[in-house]
């Protein structure tokens, strides 16, 4: 699924909107930076409540490219900031991350 | 043959915010000298994994990367509390994060193993009260 659609079907309030056409079909939630790092598969979505400048620099790492903020967690703006340069999408949803993994399940995106 | 790249960061103490500033900075080097991309994917997640644990854990210290014909050494070396015991270090899910720290995210006790994954040789050396000097060596594909 393209970003653009993923975004909107998810209701979020998008900060930066990456590429949207690129698609996602696999994403990974988590809050643990270094568990991310470690286990993710590279172009999957990543959901998580961790809202500051380090979660950018993990999705340059491994090529995600759509942060997904959970549970209404806002952006700052060093982050929007970091992941326009870096191209990434980030965008928050009220949800929480069970709600947005099930939605991201219903919608064809597995882990 | 062409002279070694060398970089060289002072990395702050616990300023968590630098957010990986100089390991991006060498992922940037790589791709500009035109390095395979696998070897930079792995070079990023050591560099940034080595530059957390400065901040986090050592109160600082110096990170280097050193790029030569057929490999790419990265390096750690701190003046913090030392590691007591490096195996249990180790251990995926071992972690003394602050919870400070750890409420931003760090402190899964993955970073040490996850840069050993990603190494081709790996050296982590520490005594207690002195420091750590950690060396991380990934060969570029023949
Ligand atoms: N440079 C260092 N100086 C002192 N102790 C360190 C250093 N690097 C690692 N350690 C010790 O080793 C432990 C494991 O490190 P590791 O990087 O694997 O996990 P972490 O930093 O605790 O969490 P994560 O990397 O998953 O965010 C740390 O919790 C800390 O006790
Ligand atoms: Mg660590």
């Amino acid at each position: 699924m393209k970003i653009k659609d993923l975004c909107e079907k998810l209701n979020a309030d998008v900060h930066a909107t990456g590429d949207p056409e690129r698609d996602v079909t696999k994403a990974a939630a988590g809050d643990l930076l270094s568990f991310i790092i470690g286990t993710v598969s590279e172009g999957s979505a990543w959901i998580t409540i961790q809202a500051h400048l380090n979660v950018a620099a993990v999705a340059v790492l491994k090529d995600i490219p759509v942060i997904i903020l959970a549970s209404g967690r806002k952006a700052p703006p060093d982050l929007i900031e970091r992941c326009r340069t870096e191209n990434i999408c980030v965008a928050s949803v009220s949800e929480s991350i069970f709600g947005t993994c099930k939605r991201l399940s219903d919608l064809g995106i597995n882990g | 043959m062409a002279a070694p790249v060398c970089m060289e960061y002072r990395i702050e103490g616990n300023n968590f915010m630098v957010a990986g500033t100089a390991s991006n900075n060498i992922k940037n080097t790589l791709k500009m000298l035109g390095i395979q991309s696998d070897v930079c994917r792995r070079a990023a997640v050591i560099a940034y994994e080595a530059e957390i644990n400065l901040v986090i854990h050592a109160n600082g210290g110096i990170l280097k990367a050193v790029i030569s014909e057929d490999k790419l050494e990265i390096s750690t070396e701190d003046e913090g509390p030392g590691i007591p015991d490096i195996d249990q270090a180790m251990t995926e899910g071992y972690t003394t994060a602050s919870n400070q720290a750890r409420e931003m995210g760090f402190g899964a006790g993955m970073g040490l193993p996850n840069i050993k994954r990603n190494s081709d040789l790996f050296e982590i050396e520490s005594t207690p009260g002195v420091g750590t000097k950690l060396i991380s060596t990934v060969f570029f594909n023949k």
